[in-house]
């Protein structure tokens, strides 16, 4: 049977993620577990931009993912794909693994007060997004769908951690 | 998110391809890529793209002489060319070659989405601008104006001659014929069609804000004009003005007005500056210009300026075997509209149209007809669906004249004098009927 693996890479918050397993579970009626991976990350530096390469590691986790599994990686490192300045997450549609990075989720980025709450609320919404991208979910335009396409952390909060009527039903013929 | 928008990536950089390519289809595009120019063409050669990103430097063909063949192969195509090295030579370059935008990598996600967003904007603006086009052409055809009597084939005609010129026209009919169809048919038959027709119906507008109306005004001009206004010769720039019930304007006006048909200059009220306008007139009148020139009450030179091209719609009474096409025509329409499975009018019914006189020309008979499809029922309009049935059989009055004096008078009682009512229920507008309350000096009972 097949299962989502989060893997932690760089990522001290682990207990955060504990909570978030059964959220997720739900959402995809999938069993979802935390599972250790040894991995290097420093191959994946990028001097110039001081940024981790997410495009390198997403395809090292397809490696390690395995046919029937969904994987996804977890780490508060800067991610970058080359024609972007930064990005939240990075998913192939319809692959088997995933990318999310916490590093610019913290209010603190941004001048404000950190919020721990807040921030494991837009983990989570990041790590569902782009688990759905790896189901073959495509960017939503309903408001509220944790789908919808958002590229600043504003706009992740406006957002909730669901999924449509209408992803809901296309997730569950593409989980069959 | 389902987009209809197919995107071509043009990078050599395999990782660009791949990140933009994955980027694109989650937000649902079609996406293709390739590697370098001499790929791209063959690709948009076979394959309609609606936006194209071109990496600037390519291996052989770089991406600016890629951008210039594109615009040569299809203008409308979205060009946005991505560099890693900004040069304002090379962006401004490419701008003035037709590319729609420039950014410069590595971009922000939003960037990328807002460049998106509105290059679809923009081709969605300009497809509906080409299908708008299209639906203006086909807004008023002269052939679908209705009606196969010598009379309204002869109007027809006439259209379609003048329609073509820069003429000014001068439409003659009774209320209720159609006057302001037969302007439009013009208009949207000539060169001037992708500018609105500015209608002025000069009987409906008070005289102390007529000049105000035609000529606009400076702020300050009279008390109350906050902010300066364009009137109606400015907005009708490039376009056609209608002028409706023009034998209603004031002898005052009608030398203003005068002027600014021979010179196309005026000034706004209250301002110095000289405004030209590159208009069109046609223009209307229920009453009989030659008359009203005898008498005095329309100036001469004016008259003759308007005079250019006349055409006179018969009215209804006149054309009888066009009020079957007509009925069937409003029949089709209101039970549409109203979601009624109305289709056909009962022999009864049609004979009693045909025999009716109808001192409100067709605007009366659509109102007639409409009324039918509110109260009747069924496939048919009955006779009883009708307001005239008792009239109809046995006619009453000797004239038209008498039979449109005494229908008036019993409409106005009907409405207690209610202006506003009986022209509508009469199917004319408010100026009219009053022109006719004077003519046959109906008076209300004391």
């Amino acid at each position: 049977m097949s299962v989502i693996k989060i893997i932690p890479l760089q990522f001290s918050a682990v207990e955060e993620l504990e909570k978030m397993l059964s959220i997720i579970s739900r959402r995809f009626k999938m069993e979802t577990r935390l599972s250790a991976h040894p991995f290097d990350m420093n191959p994946y530096f990028d001097p110039v931009r001081s940024q981790y390469n997410a495009n390198e590691i997403i395809q090292k986790l397809v490696a390690v993912a395995g046919e029937e599994n969904k994987i996804v990686g977890i780490t508060e490192l800067d991610l970058f794909i080359p024609v972007l300045s930064y990005i939240f997450g990075q998913a192939y549609l319809g692959g088997s693994a995933a990318l999310v990075s916490g590093h610019r989720l913290h209010n603190s980025r941004y001048g404000l007060a950190e919020d721990p709450i807040l921030y494991s609320e837009r983990l989570l919404k990041c790590l569902i997004h782009e688990l759905g991208h790896a189901f073959g979910l495509k960017h939503c335009l309903k408001p509220g769908c944790v789908m919808v396409s958002t590229t600043y952390v504003e706009e992740m909060d406006q957002k909730s951690d669901k999924f449509c009527q209408t992803c809901q039903a296309e997730l569950a013929t593409l989980t069959v | 998110m389902d987009n209809n928008l197919s995107i071509l990536v043009v990078d050599d950089e395999l990782s660009v391809r791949d990140s933009l390519s994955n980027w694109f289809i989650e937000d649902g595009y079609t996406v293709d890529t390739a590697e370098d120019a001499k790929i791209a063409l063959k690709k948009i050669e076979a394959f309609h793209f609606h936006i194209v990103l071109i990496d600037i430097k390519l291996p052989g063909m770089d991406g600016l002489e890629l951008n210039r063949r594109i615009k040569a192969i299809n203008e409308d195509m979205v060009v946005i060319i991505m560099t890693a090295f900004a040069s304002v030579d090379s962006a401004v370059q490419a701008l003035k070659d037709g590319a729609y935008d420039y950014v410069c990598k590595p971009f922000d996600p939003d960037a990328v989405t807002h460049i998106i967003r509105n290059a679809s904007q923009s081709i969605q603006l300009s497809h509906e601008n080409l299908s708008l086009q299209d639906r203006i052409q086909s807004l008023v055809n002269v052939e679908d104006i209705i009606g196969e009597s010598e009379g309204i084939l002869n109007v027809l005609e006439q259209v379609r001659v003048v329609a073509e010129t820069d003429s000014t026209v001068i439409i003659n009919g009774d209320s209720g014929t159609g006057k302001e169809l037969i302007a439009k048919a013009i208009h949207m038959n000539s060169s001037r069609r992708f500018f609105p027709m500015v209608t002025v119906h000069c009987g409906a507008i008070a005289e102390n804000l007529m000049e105000s109306e035609l000529f606009g005004h400076e702020r300050g001009a009279f008390t109350g004009a906050q902010y300066a206004r364009k009137g109606k010769f400015e907005m009708a720039d490039g376009a056609t003005l209608f002028l409706d019930e023009i034998s209603t304007i004031s002898m005052k006006m009608q030398i203003e007005i005068l002027r600014v048909l021979e010179t196309k200059q005026f000034t706004r009220v209250g301002g110095n500056r000289e405004f030209k306008s590159d208009f069109r007139v046609i223009c209307a009148t229920n009453r009989d210009l030659t008359t009203m020139v005898k008498n005095g009450e329309f100036r001469e030179d004016l008259y003759y300026r308007l005079n250019v091209f006349a055409i006179t719609i018969p009215p209804l009474r006149e054309r009888v075997e066009d009020i079957k096409l007509l009925s069937e025509h409003f029949v089709k329409l209101y039970a549409d509209q109203m979601n009624k499975g109305t289709r056909h009018i009962g022999k009864r019914a049609a004979k009693a149209l045909r025999n009716y006189a109808f001192p409100g020309n067709v605007r009366e008979l659509e109102n007639l007809i409409e009324r039918a499809i509110v109260i009747g029922n069924g496939d048919t309009v009955q006779l009883k669906d009708l307001p005239f049935e008792q009239n109809i059989d046995k006619p009453t009055w000797e004239s038209i004249q008498d039979m449109e004096h005494h229908h008036i008078e019993n409409i106005l009682k009907k409405y207690d004098w209610n202006i506003s009512h009986a022209a509508k229920a009469l199917g004319v507008d408010r100026v009219t009927l009053y022109s006719k309350i004077k003519k046959y000096k109906i008076e209300k009972a004391k």
